[in-house]
């Protein structure tokens, strides 16, 4: 699993979509920041974290997803890792965290204007800490999302377009009926925003990230038979 | 050691490798041969594990690749056809993620990249990326991707294809080299090549095993008369009533007129009689004068194409073809006759301009 993850997240540095990830969030982050705390006058970051999630890793994750595995099948690289004595699990577990190293990144940028606010008023870092968490806990659902949708395709803009897809439409299938608020991840992160840890929804977003984790898994084990 | 045991590989309706099975012992170098589409890649693909045969059962030094993948795929290096690379990626780079993926031990990594790398010849280009290497270099990272972590068995689909012709001479000697140490199997549509490196030859068509054997031991066998190339001085055109003097001659066929007062013959005979001996004892009496004097060989590619011939005639039709083989066989087999054809009519064309400017 490491070799694939120090290869990986070294190889999202040398193509541009490690930087323009990590852009794409400041730029998000910034403009929210200025949307929901400057102009309130506020200390409560909760409502920049939701909306960032909300918006910004609608961007990030197909950019993060798309070229995990479709690349790797269409330039026919998937021959060399397939026929390494590594197995798949590791493979994928290994793209994985490699993206989910990304995401650590940009928490990290993301505290710089939690200490800049520092300077004017406490800010309660102990909610700050969970909203972090919930953050990366969503974003980790919606990379394994990502990444089985990479896994299906050899082409990069179906998988990133079926990525986005199935993060925005429960957005409006709730207006249909409200059965469809389960599968709309971004509801799972409203009460880490606020500071509290529910356990419903660590165990939903963990559940649908394993979830989506295994099913790639199968996925390209079962290629080999069906190829 | 490989053992293939009645592996078959099906997709949907069609087969691409139908119950084929084999042996390939300890050094050995063992071409893969046979024309587009005929099972070659397929096949390969399942000795290497990437994808899984419909039935049967292949055995990598004593571990099964479906059921003990780790163990086997330890011992094989693989050189996929279209040398798939990371261009992103330094040719360095590129090896030392191989040997990461191949397991190679940390301590011994650095030492092993370096010795593989000036092995095929890379050390000078080793920091440029892959992106920016030519053809022939980046057969080579793709071949020191095989070769990292000095796996017995080493396989490679269609190494030499795009490559020129110095390339070519290079890389094979290169497994040639490689055949003193490891065993390897190449898959190639190039005839020559097969000749020159491989041992022992394994002819598939239409997913079918048709020939194993050593490249000579297919010459031989599909040898169904000797030919002689035969240059001449005869003035007096006694060439034409030779057959009468020597009841073994089967043939007797004007090749070319040299228009130096010298003609090219072939003659040819059953395969068991030499005729060389009688015609330079007969023809000197028949005031007829020997420039050149030569048995031609039958090759490779003519066992080639008998073999693949013969098949598509004794075989009985299948109910489930794989269409896309045959037609491509076919392809292959036309061309051939073309590439001859278009060869005779080039000869005629300049003899008789010969003939004209005279």
């Amino acid at each position: 699993m490491w070799a694939v993850f120090k290869k990986e997240l070294k190889t999202y540095f040398l193509s541009p979509i490690g930087y323009i990830t990590i852009g794409v969030f400041m730029l998000m982050y910034s403009i929210f920041f200025y949307l929901t705390t400057i102009s309130y006058g506020s200390l409560y970051l909760g409502d920049l974290y939701y909306a960032t999630a909300r918006y910004g890793l609608l961007l990030m994750i197909p950019l993060l997803t798309m070229r995990m595995f479709s690349e790797e099948r269409k330039n026919g690289t998937e021959q060399l890792l397939l026929t390494s004595p590594r197995s798949v699990t590791s493979i994928v577990l290994g793209k994985f965290f490699a993206a989910v190293a990304i995401i650590l990144i940009t928490i990290l940028f993301s505290t710089i204007y939690a200490i800049i606010i520092s300077f004017f008023g406490n800010v309660a870092i102990p909610t700050l800490i969970v909203t972090m968490l919930g953050f990366l806990l969503l974003a980790m659902a919606a990379l394994s999302i990502g990444m089985l949708a990479s896994s299906i395709t050899e082409n990069q803009i179906i998988s990133a377009i079926l990525t986005i897809g199935i993060l925005v439409a429960p957005w409006f299938l709730v207006d249909i009926s409200d059965i469809f608020s389960s599968i709309d991840l971004i509801d799972k992160f409203l009460n880490f925003a606020t500071g509290v840890i529910s356990i419903a929804d660590v165990v939903s977003l963990l559940s649908i990230t394993v979830m989506c984790i295994a099913i790639t898994i199968i996925l390209i084990k079962r290629r080999k038979t069906v190829k | 050691m490989i053992e293939v045991k009645n592996v078959t590989k099906r997709y949907g309706s069609t087969i691409a490798v139908d119950d084929i099975s084999f042996d390939v012992k300890d050094g050995e170098v063992v071409g893969f041969l046979g024309p587009n589409g005929a099972g070659k890649s397929t096949t390969m693909n399942m000795i290497t594990g990437f994808i899984e045969p419909s039935c049967g059962q292949i055995i990598v030094n004593g571990n099964d690749i479906s059921k003990k993948p780790k163990k086997a795929k330890m011992d094989i290096g693989y050189m996929p056809e279209n040398v798939p690379l990371y261009y992103e990626l330094t040719a360095k780079e590129f090896v030392t993620y191989m040997a990461e993926l191949k397991m190679v031990k940390r301590n011994v990594r650095k030492q092993q990249v370096q010795e593989v790398l000036k092995e095929v010849g890379l050390q000078e280009v080793q920091n440029k990326l892959i992106r920016n290497l030519s053809r022939g270099y980046k057969q080579r990272v793709s071949m020191a991707g095989a070769l990292i972590g000095n796996p017995d068995v080493i396989i490679l689909d269609e190494p030499t294809v795009g490559l020129d012709p110095k390339q070519i001479t290079e890389i094979r000697s290169l497994i040639k080299k490689l055949g003193q140490k490891h065993t390897v199997i190449l898959s190639t549509h190039i005839l020559s090549e097969v000749s020159q490196i491989c041992e022992r030859v394994i002819i598939i068509n239409k997913g079918k095993i048709i020939a194993i054997d050593s490249p000579e031991n297919l010459e031989k066998a599909t040898k169904e008369q000797n030919s002689i190339s035969i240059t001449v001085e005869d003035p007096k055109d006694n060439m034409k009533n030779l057959k009468e003097k020597i009841s073994e001659i089967d043939n007797i066929e004007l090749k070319r007129d040299n228009n130096d007062g010298t003609k090219q013959y072939i003659i040819t005979s059953s395969p068991d009689v030499d005729l060389r001996k009688k015609l330079f004892e007969i023809l000197p009496k028949e005031e007829i004068v020997i420039f050149e004097l030569k048995k031609t060989e039958t090759t490779l590619e003519d066992a080639f194409i008998k073999i693949i011939d013969k098949a598509k005639g004794t075989e009985p039709k299948r109910k489930v073809e794989n269409k896309k083989a045959q037609d491509s066989s076919k392809d292959v087999a036309t061309k051939e006759k073309n590439i001859s054809e278009e060869r005779k009519n080039k000869e005629n064309k300049k003899n008789t301009e010969k003939e004209e400017k005279k």
